[in-house]
């Protein structure tokens, strides 16, 4: 490749007049003008509308015809317009990041309205700050990355077998990995789920079902991961399946190994026999060893608490399931449910709640600062209704416990370079917006893994997770934009190896490899900048945002420099 | 059976949005159908967002630009569906298009029109009927596409001929009064996603018994949150109505017209969580800001939720006083009266406040009752899009699929995963023809 | 004729550039003296560049960002502040930390985006021009930012204020973490340590000089000028040129 930076740099600068909207505050062609006078600039013009198919096509034309090799705009705003213009000079045969873009309405014209001359003399120095900076700038490529459309989902039960079946189905080949010898996850320690009292085993067959016959679609169970090496697109995976190993290869991961439940040793006087967690009552209603006539359920025990400061949004619908199930098999059975809030949002869990309560449940609200307390064979709880502490007796106790996050998250989440947050689950890109992905691109979460979830929501993230994947397998490579961020060879004698950058990066963009050298994963790297700023030796560049681009921006604002 | 990769979304919320972007990011082309002027949905109009308190319309902003720009998803505004015909695989849909009365891709968005328009007082929707504005306008500034339009029925030309001071202000000569309804179909469309979002109570329900409409200090979330947006009629400034007050007590009554035998029975989802953000909001602007929820149960069970009411509690001064409000009174400064009971004396006391807001319940989308008609897919019993648990986003029809609050009242982190999720299954409907 | 300050503004794409753009779709008007650079990111803004623009004789520079939490690349602006910090104090040597700024404006905020911009205009009108541009001064004084600019560049404060974030709020393997206190203590130490050291070199670099030459110059006592001397010794930013009587010289290993 010819040596870019020798070339003779031939600048086109537009001013638009964007209607009235510049044009009727500051004289466009004295603009043009000017920009004439400015180093490196071969050419000018000013146009009405530089952003119609008019300007567009006149920006062809000069580039063509004069043989420029940068374009500079002067308008109104990157945000909406730099997309057009980049793909206006790439038509016209120029590399798209040879384009700068110079704001002089959103953040001029229209907000200095009462004083043209400043605003006339703030578009003369945006401008020369504009094309100083488009004098340095350097054609870059796309990054591509090739992609193995395979996928791994790490963890069988129902999140993660409904999106491996999703991505079955859309043609992926999967690898679904189970560690314990039969898929199915806490579906298979439930006896009937809400909100329509199916058996959980009856959905979990339907769930193998499919599985066997999903023809891309290989089960290992009994399966752990031991590493993970590479990034989106190439993930080289190592799996463990009774002291044996397998190698496999895909293109991204989505993690689905769901939550424990809580076993509240020491709250409530539990004892497994006659103070049980609702899992544990899960068993005896399947066996029908439920004896007790009065019952007393207790929500919110080891949750919502300084020790796990959240509900775990499930217990409540399982408490009044498994009520429902014994008033009906028994009516004469007396249920009590002590909640603190009853967690029944929507349109059917609200349902089911009534439900509950015309089934003759009783409920009796507590208040954190008052806990219930089990005496010998009562309960004792402080109502708020009628202002006094009732005494209920009891058969047996059921107390409501959250799901927490597994034992092994902290071993997969340093494995895979993905956050936890405070309570262990792990942690996605962002909350509201971003909520199947992590930061990381090609790695996603979905179902308890993530947060306490019943089967309606697991089913759906799952299937989430299937979408999203399958964005980036849809694809033999996926384009990654060029603006990022690198270590020049004749910078490579400045890296100290220091990992300053490693930790400050939050795409975990940033890796020491095998011969010790800093590399950064183009691949992954969003071009944000923050390490080339950090970086203790200066040695990072940042592409299209160079110290060397700015540098020249703030000399042509400021003058040249007063030493 | 054609192999047709199309999907059509229905509804430009931030559902449809999500549902639209995944299709188009996998290499499908999307029909992305929105009955308003612009994308963006109810999100667009909040100011900040719960558990987070991040900028809406900021993280909202990226997505609607991603979606203007992308190659495979193309915009129908002002749009309906009118005609459903054909089966999973192959369905030809008709649209009815409103005409803007701007041509889309002329306009720059510089808003000369709007400036000269001589027809005021049109209610801003956006605004939550809280502001006005001229015939022609744009929903708001960031509204994408960024394209302005005409009122046809308020405008003076289309209704008397008179006036065009928008054509002769226009420089980039958009305006074109000769645009009509237009009857667009679409064929090829292997798989359809409802994504038509939600009204609120206030939409339907004069909620007179709250003193709605006839006192000015008692309005509804949606309101009080356009007054504390930085960007709303206030300028983020919290004020009365009715006197130019800065409230310094305000009562949230959760529940208006849910949980209720004699309005909607069911559980608005997000309104615990919604009144707690807007409390702490408000808070923020006015750190002697106190609030009392009046509320039956706390909902707070998805992720970081509790941890923010605990927040709201601890830090934001507010105040949680179980009790369902029936009723507001009003005294002579119009300051809102709550009549509630106190369990501590077991007595009914009133507090007096500046504001009261009411947490409107969720409500399905104005007209679901013909787009199920049109679409043909049931409705449950309480007018949501009818859907198995065990079987989510799927409608009664096969190869349509449904998201976010159109089936059921949900937040926004739950629409975005299951926008997503109904994107797979129409990925796999495509799919299983080519394969 | 009123002085009119040169106000350079480094905004973030994501939120406070479109903030900046709101304040114009809004036509909120705001005076007319900033000029912005666009960078992707807050944290992008490297320390040294605000050095640089004081010595193109820039008035005033302000740095805006996402608020806390919302940052597009998740925890840029976190950085950004963290170096900010830094830049303050060493602009606090020269009496020049008072001419930058650090905002949060969201792109919704196009109201507080002209606040913020008005304020910090008319701030730096009331300061006055840069004392860089006072001729009788501006030697000493660019000196001086020099020094403060290669410290903002050394590798001690670079990787101290790298590591920061890391070292205050996450645990090691532990259990531990260092307060914010204890950080900023041997960090403001750390500062002033590679200030002094910077000026000696920059001043060994006009010429040789000694110890008591240097204590004199720096007005520092010449025991604590013979610790610093000993370090950059040891990192070869300095060297022993010769020996006059009993009194070694010293002179800086800079490369133009």
């Amino acid at each position: 490749m010819p040596d870019k930076k020798s070339e003779e740099k031939k600048i086109g600068v537009f001013v638009c007049h964007c209607g009235t909207n510049i044009g009727g505050l500051v004289d466009c062609e004295k603009l043009a003008e000017y920009s004439k006078t400015l180093p490196n600039v071969k050419y000018s013009e000013h146009n009405l509308y530089t952003c119609s198919e008019t300007g567009l096509a006149a920006i062809k034309k000069a580039v063509q015809e004069k043989d420029l090799n940068r374009v500079v705009v002067a308008s109104c705003t990157p945000r909406t317009h730099e997309p057009l213009f980049r793909e206006c000079i790439e038509e016209a045969g120029l590399n798209p990041y040879l384009f700068n873009f110079v704001n002089i309405r959103d953040q001029c014209t229209w907000v200095h309205m009462k004083d043209s001359k400043a605003a006339f003399e703030k578009s003369k120095d945006l401008i020369r700050m504009g094309v100083s900076k488009a004098e340095k700038l350097e054609e870059l490529e796309k990054i591509i990355v090739e992609v193995n459309p395979t996928a791994l989902v790490i963890g069988g039960g129902v999140s993660g077998i409904n999106c491996a079946l999703s991505l079955n189905n859309q043609g992926f080949n999967t690898f679904l990995v189970e560690k314990e010898a039969k898929l199915g996850g806490r579906l298979k320690d439930l006896y009937q789920v809400f909100p329509s009292d199916r058996e959980a085993s009856e959905l979990l067959d339907e769930l193998l079902v499919k599985v066997k016959e999903a023809k891309k679609l290989t089960v290992y169970s009994s399966s752990k991961l031991k590493s993970i090496n590479g990034f989106i697109g190439n993930y080289e995976i190592e799996i463990e399946q009774r002291n044996h190993n397998i190698n496999l290869n895909v293109g991204i991961i989505v993690v689905a190994v769901g939550a424990t439940s809580y076993k509240p040793l020491s709250l409530f006087n539990y004892n497994g026999k006659n103070i049980i967690t609702q899992l544990e009552l899960e068993n005896k209603l399947r066996e029908d060893q439920i004896e007790a006539n009065d019952i007393v359920m207790i929500q919110c025990v080891g949750s919502r608490n300084a020790d796990r400061e959240y509900c775990s949004s499930i217990c409540c619908m399982t408490a009044l399931k498994n009520a429902i199930i014994i008033k009906e098999r028994e009516p004469n059975r007396n249920i009590s449910i002590l909640f603190r809030d009853l967690y029944t949002p929507g349109t059917i869990y609200e349902e089911y709640y009534r439900k509950a309560r015309e089934a003759g449940v009783l409920f009796i609200k507590y208040t954190p600062d008052k806990q219930p307390i089990i005496d010998k064979s009562v309960v004792k709880v402080y109502n708020q209704y009628i202002n006094s502490e009732i005494s209920i007796p009891f058969d047996l106790v059921v107390l409501a416990t959250p799901l927490i996050a597994n034992n092994d998250n902290r071993e997969l989440a340093q494995l895979l370079k993905v956050p936890l947050e405070e309570n262990k689950f792990f942690l996605e890109a962002h909350v509201k917006l971003r909520p199947i992905d992590f930061a990381t691109d090609g790695v996603y979460i979905c179902g308890s893994a993530k947060w306490p979830a019943d089967i309606s929501e697991s089913t759906t993230q799952g299937l989430a997770a299937a979408s999203r994947a399958g964005t980036i397998l849809s694809h033999k490579t996926i384009e990654v934009e060029g603006a990022t961020a690198y270590i020049p060879d004749w910078n490579k004698d400045l890296c100290k190896g220091c990992e300053v950058c490693i930790k400050i990066c939050p795409y975990n963009a940033i890796v020491k490899d095998e011969n010790n050298e800093i590399q950064i994963i183009q691949a992954l790297c969003k071009g944000c900048g923050t390490c080339a700023s950090t970086c203790t030796k200066k040695a990072i560049v940042i592409r299209h945002f160079t110290n060397e681009q700015i540098l020249s921006e703030i000399l042509a604002f400021g003058g040249e420099k007063v030493a | 059976m054609d192999s047709s990769r199309n999907v059509m979304v229905v509804g430009g919320g931030v559902a449809g949005i999500q549902a639209a972007l995944d299709l188009a990011d996998m290499g499908f082309h999307v029909h992305l159908i929105e009955k308003k002027p612009c994308i963006g949905g109810k999100m667009a109009q909040l100011d900040k967002t719960f558990p987070t308190l991040d900028c809406s319309i900021c993280i909202l902003a990226p997505k609607l630009s991603e979606c203007y720009r992308h190659k495979n998803i193309t915009i129908h505004t002002l749009s309906e569906v009118k005609k459903v015909k054909g089966e999973r695989g192959n369905f030809t849909v008709e649209l009815l298009k409103q005409p803007r009365y701007v041509k889309e891709d002329v306009c720059t968005g510089c808003g000369d029109c709007s400036r000269v328009c001589p027809v005021r007082g049109v209610y801003n929707y956006f605004d939550a009927n809280l502001t006005t504005q001229a015939a022609a306008y744009i929903p708001f500034p960031s509204a994408v596409p960024p394209v302005y339009l005409i009122d046809g029925e308020k405008c003076a030309y289309i209704n008397y001929g008179i006036c065009e001071l928008c054509i002769k202000a226009c420089g980039a000569e958009a305006i074109d009064f000769k645009q009509k309804e237009e009857l667009i179909s679409i064929k090829n469309i292997n798989s359809i996603i409802l994504a038509t979002g939600y009204d609120l109570a206030e939409f339907e329900n004069p909620l007179r018994e709250y003193g709605y409409k006839k006192y000015k200090n008692v309005i509804t979330a949606l309101e009080f949150e356009r007054l504390i947006c930085a960007s709303g009629p206030l300028g983020g400034h919290l004020k009365r109505l009715s006197d130019g007050k800065e409230p310094k007590k305000i009562a949230f009554i959760q529940c208006v017209n849910s949980r209720s035998d004699k309005a909607k029975k069911y559980c608005s989802s997000i309104c615990c969580m919604y009144s707690a953000k807007e409390a702490m909001i408000a808070n923020e602007h006015d750190n002697e800001l106190e609030s009392y929820i009046f509320y039956i149960d706390v909902r707070a069970g998805s992720k970081g939720f509790q941890k923010f009411i605990n927040r709201g509690e601890m830090e934001y001064k507010i105040r949680y006083v179980k009790s369902k409000i029936a009723q507001i009174e009003i005294d002579a400064q119009q300051n809102p009266i709550i009549v509630y009971e106190d369990f501590e004396s077991s007595k009914i006391k009133k507090l007096k406040v500046d504001l009261a807001v009411l947490a409107t319940c969720i409500i399905p989308p104005d007209g679901i009752e013909e787009l199920a008609r049109i679409f043909k897919v049931d409705l449950n019993k309480y007018n949501f899009i009818k859907t198995d648990p065990f079987y989510p986003l799927l409608t009664s029809r096969e190869g349509i699929y449904t998201c976010g609050c159109v089936h059921e009242p949900m937040d926004i982190p739950r629409s975005v995963a299951e926008a997503s999720g109904a994107a797979a299954k129409a990925a796999e409907s495509i799919r299983e023809v080519e394969i | 004729m009123s002085f009119e300050p040169k106000i350079l503004g480094f905004l973030c794409n994501w939120c406070s550039y479109a903030g900046a753009d709101l304040a114009g779709v809004s036509r909120i008007q705001y005076p007319p003296n900033i000029r912005v650079i666009r960078v992707m990111c807050s944290g992008r803004v490297d320390p040294e560049f605000i050095f640089d623009g004081f010595e193109a004789g820039i008035d005033g520079i302000i740095v805006m960002g996402c608020h806390p939490g919302d940052c597009h690349y998740l925890e840029g602006n976190y950085e950004a502040e963290k170096k900010f910090n830094m830049v303050e104090k060493l602009l606090s040597f020269v009496d020049m930390n008072e001419r930058v700024r650090l905002e949060w404006v969201s792109a919704s905020e196009g109201n507080r985006f002209a606040e913020v911009v008005t304020e910090f205009t008319d701030k730096i009108k009331k300061l006055g021009p840069s004392p860089v541009k006072d001729t009788s001064k501006a030697k000493e004084l660019l000196n001086k930012l020099n020094a403060l600019k290669m410290s903002a560049v050394s590798y001690r404060l670079r990787a101290l204020v790298g590591r920061e974030r890391a070292v205050t709020e996450q645990e090691n393997v532990y259990g531990e973490k260092v307060s914010l206190e204890r950080f900023n203590d041997v960090f403001e130490n750390a500062i002033f340590d590679e200030y002094i050291r910077n000026r000696i070199v920059l001043s060994l670099k006009e010429d040789e000089k000694s110890v008591k030459d240097l204590a004199i110059e720096l007005n520092m006592e010449p025991s604590k000028i013979l610790e610093h001397i000993l370090i950059l010794k040891g990192r070869s930013q300095v060297a022993m040129d010769k020996i006059v009587g009993i009194t070694p010289l010293y002179i800086s290993t800079l490369e133009e």
